[in-house]
């Protein structure tokens, strides 16, 4: 055939090709899902949410676990959120352009894709131990912060450099100082992006086990954290204690709370892209 | 147009405008010198010719730089022709005034109004000075059809010139002495031919400037 | 303008012979201009890289001067060099000296805030606020502190309507200034600039990115802002710069070739090279 047929040959497989891949992804996804909801649907109640980790299958709760989520999520918020959109400010807005700040831009980078037990053992002997934090949600909010920070740091970045520099030019040009136009207009206009950035790595955050192990977070808790200094737990390694559990009605209340993880990703996620998309329309 | 260039061009319209008043008022001053023999006013032409040449220069300096500055099309584009050819017209007829002046200074005995009258001197003049008032008026209200009236009153003055030589010749055999005056009013008669002809070549650039019509060597009704 | 329609004629030499006299009827406001920026030996570099070699001018007040030359030959660079925009840029260093109303604006105890409130600046892509229309105008002014709310909105009005903008946006003054045309967000920049009250505009191109209607309206703008400013305007378009300036200047690879009334360097400039650029014969 000739080169035109062939061309279009090749357009229609790589089409194929690409539909092929995609539905593969989705298909797992569904039949995954679909699979966990099965098994733990009936499950969810509201004595589930309440109530507190036990022996017995029926019984057993993710109280604790889902406060303890909760408070990680809000201490790794208030920690990383001001200390990493601040790094990535100066980094990006006031730092000098030179061979080291080229340098500083690489390792955090790479920051971003150290296995996240290095953090945990990390965190285990500068808070647990050296700072005598202990196993507590403060020591584990302290891990995650350190593992998300580079990632909210690039994220503030991004969202800076897609600011055009007319904006910053119209700015200086009318006399404004260089915090004023970082203030009323680069973070105005990357606010949606920045945001997008944060709730994407706090939603990573969310999901994290291993550190959080090694910190000393407990399989089995049986109160909610009242204070930073308390010790927790959390979903994630609730999660992996009922699997290794032999009895079934332990798999259902592991389905159920995976159902539950998932949900508080997806929201997150979608709140997310919420922003994303608001963001984006702005520079129409 | 805007700005800047609307500004100039308005300008040189009023440049335009005030040559052709001082050139008709030129003539009109410098046929009664010639008609009453009046000396102080005939200098007073003569002196006023230099304005004349000033005004002359200004307009072509300022077409010049209206050309190089604003880059005008169309109407904006054929105002500045014309305003050209039309000072240099006009130049031409502040020159014919001038000359008539030199006459009276330099003669220094009367017309004698009977000469004129078999001339029809006035008449002629008449005809000029109505040709001067529609091409004031076409020239300020752009109006076309105004101008296209003195190409017939340029007939008129042709009439009056062709028939000039044979009714001198017929006087001068009549009485010798009068040779001097109807030599010098043969002149004078002769350049009022050609402000009418200039006057007419105003009309038709006034009629090309508005109406992009180039009139010039076509027979006219 | 009536007054200006009388004829004031000047004698010139008085030659016995030569009886012409000259005629200035409008009589040139130029002779009567200050200089309003005093630039002497200014040398930048980027670098290595020298983008100007050493140039003396003089911006007459109220005026519009125009700064022409092909791609590459400095005159943004030397025209930010007013308003010190070219401090952000890595490797930039100048010598020399630059007065404002006599004062040199890059001695080191100039605050460079306060400079750019006398001097504003228009790009050549329009670049509003992503905010809104009253928000873009009156920002130059509430960073300055004032918050008197009166005071902003009178000052935001009278900067639209110079800018030619009121009519078409005063019904709306809380619609993004993104949502506006190409000439209408120029226009809004403009009004931008205005509403700080600064002495001298700065503008780069302001119009080529514009289609002719825009083009036009901004022309008819700077012609009705020469009387209040000192504007000095870079332009590709070299029509444009005959239309719009009083004086002119054309550089070339950092240097400045020409300076002098438009009209002169229209009709009959100095310089071959001058001549060369401007009739479209430069290589």
């Amino acid at each position: 055939m000739n080169s035109i047929q062939k061309n279009r040959w090749k357009d229609q497989a790589f089409k194929a090709w690409g539909i092929l891949c995609t539905l593969i992804g989705l298909v797992l996804l569904v039949v995954f899902i679909g699979d966990i909801f099965i098994d733990g649907i009936q499950r969810i109640d509201w004595s589930f949410i309440t109530s507190l980790p036990s022996r017995k299958a029926e019984k057993s709760g993710i109280y604790t676990a889902l406060m303890g989520s909760i408070w990680i999520l809000l201490l790794t918020t208030i920690i990383s959120f001001p200390i990493g959109v601040a790094a990535g400010i100066y980094l990006e807005e006031y730092a000098k352009k030179n061979k080291l700040s080229g340098l500083l831009e690489i390792n955090i980078s790479n920051l971003a894709g150290v296995p996240s037990i290095i953090y945990g053992l990390l965190g285990l002997e500068v808070f647990v131990r050296i700072m005598n934090l202990g196993a507590s949600v403060l020591a584990g909010s302290l891990t995650l912060s350190l593992l998300i920070l580079p990632i909210i740091i690039v994220a503030t970045r991004e969202a800076i450099k897609a600011v055009p520099s007319s904006i910053k030019d119209a700015s200086f040009a009318l006399g404004a100082s260089k915090w004023q136009t970082i203030w009323h207009q680069i973070l105005p206009a990357s606010g949606g992006g920045i945001l997008t950035g944060v709730i994407l790595a706090l939603s990573r955050a969310v999901g994290e086990t291993a550190p959080l192990i090694v910190v000393g977070a407990l399989a089995y808790v049986p109160f909610a954290p009242s204070n930073p200094m308390d010790e927790f737990s959390v979903l994630p390694i609730q999660i992996f204690n009922w699997i290794s559990r032999p009895q079934h009605g332990f798999i259902e209340n592991a389905a159920a709370a995976i159902i539950i993880l998932l949900g508080i990703t997806f929201i997150m996620n979608g709140i997310a892209v919420y922003f994303r998309n608001k963001w984006q329309k702005k520079w129409k | 147009m805007i700005g800047n260039a609307e500004q100039q061009r308005e300008a040189l319209n009023q440049y335009g405008y005030e040559m052709l008043s001082l050139c008709r008022s030129q003539i009109a001053k410098a046929k009664e010198a010639f008609v009453t023999h009046d000396g102080d006013l005939a200098e007073e032409v003569i002196n006023t010719e230099q304005r004349v040449n000033a005004i002359d220069i200004k307009i072509e300096r300022d077409c010049e730089k209206f050309l190089a500055l604003y880059n005008p099309v169309a109407i904006d584009l054929r105002f500045i022709m014309a305003i050209r050819k039309i000072n240099f017209d006009l130049e031409r007829i502040g020159d014919h005034a001038e000359g008539i002046a030199q006459y009276v200074v330099n003669e220094d005995k009367k017309i004698s109004a009977t000469l004129l009258e078999v001339l029809d001197f006035e008449y002629m003049y008449e005809t000029i000075e109505s040709m001067f008032e529609n091409i004031s008026e076409a020239y300020e209200e752009k109006n076309v059809k105004v101008a296209r009236k003195v190409f017939k009153k340029d007939k008129i003055l042709d009439k009056i010139n062709s028939k000039s030589f044979q009714l001198i010749e017929a006087e001068i055999k009549k009485d010798v002495s009068i040779t001097g005056q109807a030599l010098i009013l043969f002149s004078v008669i002769k350049k009022l031919e050609r402000v009418g002809d200039l006057l007419k070549n105003i009309g038709e650039e006034i009629i090309f400037y508005i109406e992009a019509e180039v009139v010039k060597h076509k027979k006219k009704k | 303008m009536a007054e200006e329609m009388e004829i004031t004629a000047e004698k010139t030499k008085d030659k016995t012979k030569d009886k012409t006299m000259t005629l200035d009827r409008i009589i040139d406001p130029a002779l009567k201009k200050t200089s309003k920026i005093e630039v002497t030996d200014a040398k930048v570099w980027y670098g290595d890289f020298q983008a100007i070699k050493g140039i003396d001018i003089n911006i007459k007040a109220n005026s519009v001067t125009a700064f022409i030359g092909p791609s590459g030959c400095g005159k943004s660079t030397f025209l930010r060099l007013f308003n010190r925009m070219n401090d952000y840029v890595d490797g930039f260093r100048m010598e020399g000296k630059i007065k404002i109303d006599g004062n040199n604006i890059y001695k080191k105890k100039v605050n460079v805030e306060e400079l750019r409130k006398e001097i504003g600046m228009v790009f050549q892509k329009p670049n509003p606020f992503p905010k809104s229309i009253y928000e873009n105008v009156a920002y130059g002014l509430k960073i300055q502190g004032i918050k008197d709310k009166k005071f902003l909105m009178d000052r935001v009005e009278k900067a639209l309507r110079q800018a030619d903008l009121w009519e078409e946006v005063k019904d709306n003054l809380k619609k993004s200034g993104l949502a506006l045309s190409g000439g209408q967000q120029q226009r809004l920049c403009i009004a931008r600039t205005l509403a700080v009250e600064p002495s001298i505009i700065l503008m780069d191109e302001p119009t080529s990115a514009l289609d002719p209607i825009s083009t036009a309206k901004i022309e008819e703008l700077i012609f009705n802002l020469k009387d209040k400013y000192t504007i000095v305007i870079v332009t590709h378009n070299m029509q444009q710069a005959s239309r719009i300036s009083d004086y002119t200047a054309f550089f070339y690879l950092g240097e400045l070739i020409e300076y002098d009334k438009t009209k002169t360097i229209f009709t009959n400039p100095e310089k071959t090279q001058t001549e060369n650029y401007i009739t479209g014969r430069f290589g």
